[in-house]
């Protein structure tokens, strides 16, 4: 009796409890579903953070490693990273096909453009010419390693009828490519105004930036590559650029640089009297010199830039430090603020070594971009003074015998110190093999070189300083005589007097953007678009530019002599760069995979594969 | 229990191997094609890893390149199928590219085939003298390719057969001036000092023209110190 009481609730309850039919349409809570993600600007914006964060780029995004391959530095961490100071760039040396990210953001755009119905229109069309810049930006960074590449705008859907062709999409002109970016830049940037205070997201500076840059290496490529003595062509086009398209590319990029100065909204960061600081301040700030920046976020977001590259005897880790060191090369090459050549002078006319009262004073009235880029002997870093010897240089009565202490910090017969903490100290890892450390991009902050916390000062993909460099460089090419403006402009910023350089030439915007913009990404891709590289890197054992060298500092243990305990400065080729550096033509372009390549035969291979 | 555990693996296993190598019965190419490639005869010397030929097969859906490594003497060796094929000598060695100039090749069992090419630049080394920490060699550069220049002329010494510019113990980029083009010139170079304990060391030369991305190499010399 009693179970049938209970019974009866029961299947009351049963039959009650379902009368609902919400109940049971509930919606999902893990997945979602088009129609949500598309019209929820807060989910819009997570899916393009993830893109922002897979904006490609060829060694930059302070990756150490690779940066150690191709600029003015060479790799001092690891032994069994050795390689990078051993080796000669493949057939696929920076080889990029990312039609997996092509394919994403063509997804995302026909998404938008379907389920959007909710969001208003100047959001929807915000995203949409956002999604398009980092489409923009994707096809110039395969355009550059790869010349012209297939043009894929929508998704290619396989219908399964059997015949593959639709999808085989031939290799566009390389011209073709760099007009794709140009009106695509032209047609979303009045659309992206809605970010102009930011600088992170794209905006329609950032749109000009990248016209800026990728009209220049138009022009450039259109220019010098004719001027070779081969011009590296196909006959379709595919790679190679006639030369008569230079002069609209250059004056294209020199409209959208002038577009970005005259704005007003970015300022070349000039705030501390102290030039050399003032430099490194200018990346490390987050200001309003950078135009487009990827952010990091302590805790969440961070790069190992500083743990990788900090002065040994300044890491808070108990691993890694001095990995890239910069070279002599790089040093030599900042000029003297007087505008006189930057080779040091190490030795006298007839070969003597010419003793210095400090460590630093052969580094005296140089550009101070020099400080804001390597820690050089006697300067200081995290305000400790860095300790860079290489040893003593004990006078043999008639020439100096360059004595390194066992032991890194150890002290000589005389009391005094033999070998800096920091080195710079032959075939050793963990110490700088050059005599010189990052400074550039190397955080200050409280526990950046730690792996626990790491650092989060500012990628800049883009900043003011570039665009000088473009602006002046482009207008030289059209014989603007404003070119001249841009360059002393900048080298003002650095320390030089006003009016400089009166009479531009090639050579000092070439050197010009080697030191204003070493380690940001450039160097490689400038060498490639003048078509130099196979001339400054030509596998000579004998070469200045194809080496890396470094300078041994040595203190002079001479005693009774005015020279002692002065220095005296060393070239040296350090024993852990074993290789010339070999730059062939096969590598101004990238092979294509072959698996690519076999499965779109429309496609054909770069010069020289 | 324990024995039924023990008979059923032991299936399994037999199970496995009865049937799960159905993938692997494919008959493996038998045919060898092999030779050097050559210019008037001679093998040409080129860097490991570096050029290549390329073998294609018409007639079958999947369509693919069958590449041929060439040896840093010039010979070379592919594993085939008997069948015919067709050999593109591609850009990027010494040599003249000749893509839309297509050998034919039969290949029926050991099949020897030379290749011809056309490289810019030949060089060839004569005799090689070592006294007192020091190599005195004779070398000869021949124009092939009216249109090239050279670019530079390199020697090498390695501790290993292999050696160019890729792998090498010390190299030295020639002077040009007063290279006779054609002719017997002859040059020294110290031995590095860290190569003079050797036993042995192996020796070679490169010449690049303008026009290409890969050094000529004359074949290697070993040197007994």
């Amino acid at each position: 009796m009693k179970n049938s009481y209970i019974i009866t609730i029961l299947v009351f309850f049963l039959l009650t409890s379902c009368n609902d039919e919400k109940w049971l349409e509930r919606d999902p809570q893990n997945l979602i579903t088009d129609e949500q993600l598309w019209n929820d600007p807060q989910l819009i914006q997570s899916l393009l953070a993830n893109y922002y964060d897979r904006l490609p780029s060829m060694h930059g995004v302070f990756n150490t490693g690779g940066m150690s391959e191709i600029d003015d530095a060479m790799w001092s961490g690891h032994y069994d990273s050795n390689w990078r100071n051993d080796f000669q760039y493949g057939d696929d040396y920076g080889r990029y096909w990312d039609y997996g990210f092509i394919r994403d953001i063509n997804l995302a755009l026909d998404n938008i453009a379907q389920y959007s119905t909710e969001l208003d229109e100047t959001k929807k069309s915000l995203y949409t010419a956002e999604l398009r810049y980092i489409r923009a930006f994707v096809y110039f960074e395969m355009v550059k390693r790869m010349g012209g590449v297939p043009l894929v705008t929508e998704q290619l859907i396989y219908d399964f009828k059997g015949d593959p062709s639709s999808l085989q999409v031939p290799r566009a002109k390389e011209s073709e490519v760099y007009d794709f970016i140009y009106t695509e830049l032209e047609t979303i940037k009045d659309d992206l105004e809605g970010n102009n205070a930011s600088q992170t997201r794209a905006n329609s500076f950032t749109a000009l930036a990248l016209e800026s840059r990728a009209m220049l290496y138009a022009a450039s490529i259109a220019k010098y590559n004719n001027l070779m003595s081969a011009p590296i062509t196909l006959p379709g086009g595919e790679v190679g650029i006639p030369s008569e398209k230079s002069s609209d590319y250059y004056t294209k990029s020199l409209a959208a640089s002038k577009a970005i100065i005259n704005s007003g909204n970015y300022v070349l960061y000039d705030e501390n009297p102290d030039k050399g600081a003032n430099f490194y301040e200018m990346l490390m700030t987050k200001n309003r010199e950078v135009l487009f920046a990827k952010d990091f976020e302590l805790s969440l977001k961070t790069h190992r830039f500083a743990y990788d590259n900090i002065v040994r005897s300044l890491t808070e880790d108990n691993e890694s430090s001095s990995n890239m060191t910069p070279s002599l090369n790089l040093v030599e090459s900042f000029e003297y603020l007087d505008g006189s050549d930057g080779a040091l002078k190490m030795q006298d006319g007839s070969g003597a070594y010419i003793a210095y009262e400090g460590i630093n004073d052969i580094f005296e009235n140089k550009d101070a971009r020099l400080y804001g880029t390597v820690v050089y002997p006697g300067t200081n870093f995290k305000s400790t003074p860095v300790n860079i010897q290489a040893g003593v240089a004990v006078w043999e009565g008639s020439d100096y015998q360059f004595l390194a202490a066992p032991n890194l910090g150890g002290t000589y017969e005389d009391g005094a110190l033999w070998t800096g903490f920091d080195g710079p100290r032959n075939d050793a890892q963990d110490v700088s093999n050059t005599g010189f450390y990052m400074r550039k991009f190397v955080s200050e902050a409280p526990g950046a070189s730690t792996r626990g916390v790491s650092a989060v000062n500012w990628w800049p993909w883009f900043r003011l300083g570039e665009i000088y460099l473009n602006a002046a460089e482009a207008a030289f090419e059209l014989n603007d005589p404003e070119a001249v403006v841009y360059i002393n402009s900048l080298r003002e910023r650095a320390g030089f007097g006003a009016n400089s350089v009166e009479a531009l030439s090639n050579d000092i915007i070439r050197n010009e953007r080697r030191v204003e913009l070493a380690f940001e990404d450039h160097r490689f891709f400038d060498l490639k678009r003048w078509r130099i590289a196979h001339l400054v890197w030509d596998g000579n054992e004998d070469s200045e530019d194809a080496i890396v060298y470094g300078l041994f500092p040595y203190r002079i243990v001479r005693p009774g002599h005015p020279d002692d305990s002065k220095y005296v400065f060393d070239k040296v080729r350090p024993t852990r760069f074993r290789r010339a550096r070999f730059f062939r033509f096969a590598n101004y372009y990238s092979s294509i995979d072959q698996n690519v390549l076999n499965n779109n035969p429309k496609l054909i291979r770069n010069p020289f594969h | 229990m324990k024995k039924n555990i023990g008979y059923l693996l032991f299936t399994l296993g037999l199970v496995l191997l009865a049937s799960g190598c159905e993938y692997d019965n494919f008959e493996e190419p038998g045919s060898l094609l092999k030779g050097n490639v050559v210019y008037n005869g001679e093998p040409i010397g080129v860097r490991t890893n570096a050029a290549q030929m390329e073998l294609w097969q018409g007639g079958y859906a999947l369509e693919r390149n069958i590449p041929i490594y060439i040896d840093q003497d010039g010979s070379y060796s592919v594993a085939l199928f008997d069948g015919q094929y067709k050999l593109v000598r591609k850009e990027g060695g010494p040599w003249q590219a000749e893509l839309n100039d297509t050998l034919i090749i039969d290949v029926r069992g050991q099949t020897e085939f030379d290749i011809p090419v056309t490289p810019f630049f030949t060089i060839e080394s004569g005799d090689i003298q070592e006294s007192e920490n020091s190599l005195t060699a004779e070398f000869s550069v021949d124009q092939i390719v009216e249109s090239a220049n050279i670019e530079s002329v390199r020697l090498y010494l390695g501790t290993s057969l292999l050696t160019d510019q890729n792998r090498n113990e010390f190299s030295q980029t020639l002077d040009l001036t007063g290279l006779d083009l054609n002719q017997q010139n002859s040059f020294s170079v110290e031995i590095p000092e860290n190569l003079r304990d050797k036993e042995y060391l192996f020796f070679r030369m490169g010449v690049r023209s303008t026009l290409s991305n890969e050094f000529y190499y004359t074949q290697v010399e070993k040197i007994i110190l």
